[in-house]
């Protein structure tokens, strides 16, 4: 992969000192996203992730710091020419249809009239909006309204990509689709910096992770280095399990459920879970399921949520959470 | 170009959003008016039709630079329309000055339907119309270039409401700011004066723009009068706009 850096943050930070919001948001961010990788950018709501993407779109001023895209500092419109961004809840003008939104973007993007007739049809092609071409977007759903939402991001082919959870209240069919649509554009070998609190998204797209916890970068890299992968418990499904080895069990581990002729049970570790397993083959019963859990990005950011208290508790951490 | 698309969409925007139908009103106004008016004047219809037209036009053309213009850049960032433009290689000010073309692409649009609706109707009741007639219709909308100005720079500033009342209060005032200049005798020596008088300087004197009774009457109105009045207006807006500009340039949205 080529390590140039498409995307990049210098101490980026931005304090508020509103009454309705005070303190940092995001303090002293510095990453890299390299060109032609997807990079998931993680954290719980209010961890500073939209605010730092927003500073990155020219939304928001940084307080301090930098970011760049292609070398060019965000501040500068110019850095925006090869960039599309969708935001977590798009909103458009209600009153256009989709040829006419497509439209208004590739003249923002400064497309020229025969340019902007290709990029409709080529758009239109690849998300299926021929057959709503015409019809106002205040007709439409949410799923609806994302795909728009990606068509404007994708106005003009930009080599980057920043989508502000971008599967965020859609339906299983409808994540399903935008996920492909970002596998498709991760094929076309375009960065994609994304947004996102679903571990099964991030597992499955991204190339690296970066995690924000109340407006700091606490891990980058691959989510499977971020996350510990020591085998937590041992869930394990038993089918005709008799009644005398129930206790024995129980005594070892923690009974689930039991139905019909099943019972599940959590073990604590993996040789608790081999001496049951052992017992119960050898007393007629059948192992049905065996699952390891690994850690979450749930448990990750549950885990991470104790270290800050405990921080916080301590005084290392000095400033008040901002809601986004 | 990208100033010429945010302009576009704007007036799209707000022909979309029913603001023509003033124009219905208007016509209604001075149709109804004029019935009323020619019961109980003898003879001064035509000149009372001309008048209360301009006079209309003042004010229709006010109500939407006052209401469609406070809530121009407010609108985008309360509905965060504005999310996906400012992400585009546009500069902010492409972004104000397209918003502000757009409206008075439109408000000159009513303008000058008004204009020949009222001319077509004067003709019609017999009435005359000379050129003067619509140089006085333009100045009317070179009042309201100002008066958008002002509340494009209030929607930058404050929620259209406030906005609203506060361009509302500038534009009664900017009518009466003579008061200011002809005080009586109580004023001399004390420190109010030159308060008041500088006011008169710097606050926008929006009467000047109105050149009704000259154009009703048949009194002659200089060349010269309308190309300074036309000047005045122009670095007027100019100087309004640049502050919206500036207003809007560090905003976070």
């Amino acid at each position: 992969m080529n390590t140039i850096a498409i995307l990049k943050t210098v101490s980026l930070t931005k304090k508020y000192s509103s009454i309705s919001a005070r303190g940092y948001a995001v303090q002293d961010l510095s990453f890299e996203v390299n060109k032609g990788e997807v990079f998931g950018f993680l954290g719980r709501n209010g961890a500073g992730k939209t605010t730092t993407i927003k500073m990155i779109c020219g939304l928001l001023l940084p307080t301090s710091g930098n970011a760049y895209i292609n070398g060019c500092e965000t501040v500068d419109p110019n850095s925006r020419r090869n960039l599309g961004y969708l935001p977590e809840q798009p909103y458009f003008y209600e009153y256009l249809t989709p040829r006419e939104t497509i439209h208004f973007y590739c003249k923002l993007k400064g497309l020229n009239v025969k340019e902007r007739e290709q990029e409709w049809l080529r758009l239109s092609g690849l998300l299926g909006l021929e057959s709503i071409a015409d019809i106002r977007l205040k007709n439409f759903s949410k799923g609806m309204r994302q795909k728009i939402g990606f068509a404007i991001a994708l106005v003009g082919n930009p080599d980057l990509l920043i989508l502000d959870e971008p599967m965020s209240g859609l339906d299983p069919v409808g994540r399903k689709h935008i996920r492909e649509l970002i596998q498709q554009q991760k094929e076309l070998g375009k960065t994609i910096f994304f947004s996102s609190h679903v571990l099964s998204d991030v597992e499955q797209l991204c190339d690296r992770v970066g995690v924000l916890s109340r407006g700091k970068l606490v891990a980058t890299g691959h989510i499977k280095d971020v996350l510990q992968q020591d085998i937590r418990q041992v869930e394990v499904v038993f089918k005709d399990v008799a009644v005398s080895l129930m206790p024995f069990l129980k005594q070892r581990g923690t009974l689930l459920r039991t139905w019909e002729n099943y019972v599940q049970f959590q073990f604590d570790t993996i040789l608790t879970a081999n001496q049951a397993i052992a017992e119960c083959i050898h007393n007629g019963a059948v192992v049905i399921e065996l699952t390891p859990q690994k850690e979450t990005l749930e448990d990750y950011f549950m885990r991470m949520q104790i270290i800050e208290e405990q921080q916080k508790k301590k005084g290392e951490i000095y400033y008040s959470r901002v809601e986004e | 170009m990208r100033i010429l698309a945010v302009a576009q969409n704007t007036f799209r925007e707000s022909v979309r959003d029913k603001v023509l139908y003033v124009l219905l009103l208007f016509a209604g106004v001075v149709i109804i008016g004029s019935k009323a008016i020619g019961w109980i004047s003898i003879g001064q219809d035509i000149k009372i039709i001309k008048d209360l037209s301009l006079a209309g036009m003042s004010i229709f053309g006010a109500l939407i630079a006052i209401f469609v213009g406070t809530s121009l850049v407010y609108k985008e960032i309360d509905k965060k329309t504005i999310y996906t433009i400012i992400a585009q290689p546009l500069h902010r000010y492409e972004f104000v000055i397209g918003k502000y073309l757009g409206l008075l692409a439109l408000i000159f649009g009513v303008i000058l339907l008004m204009s020949m609706m009222s001319a077509i109707y004067i003709v019609i009741l017999g009435g005359e119309i000379n050129h003067w007639y619509f140089i006085a219709s333009f100045l009317v909308f070179m009042k309201l270039l100002l008066v958008t100005a002002l509340s494009v720079l209030f929607s930058t500033l404050s929620s259209p409401i406030l906005g609203a009342i506060i361009v509302f209060c500038f534009y009664v005032f900017g009518h009466a700011t003579g008061v200011l200049i002809d005080l009586p005798r109580q004023f001399e020596g004390s420190w109010s004066k030159p308060v008041l008088e500088g006011l008169y300087y710097v606050l926008p004197n929006f009467a000047n723009f109105d050149i009704r009774s000259e154009v009703v009457n048949g009194v002659p109105v200089s060349y010269s009068y309308v190309t300074y009045i036309i000047i005045y207006g122009v670095l007027y807006s100019t100087f309004f706009i640049y502050l919206a500009i500036l207003m809007f340039q560090r905003k976070d949205v």
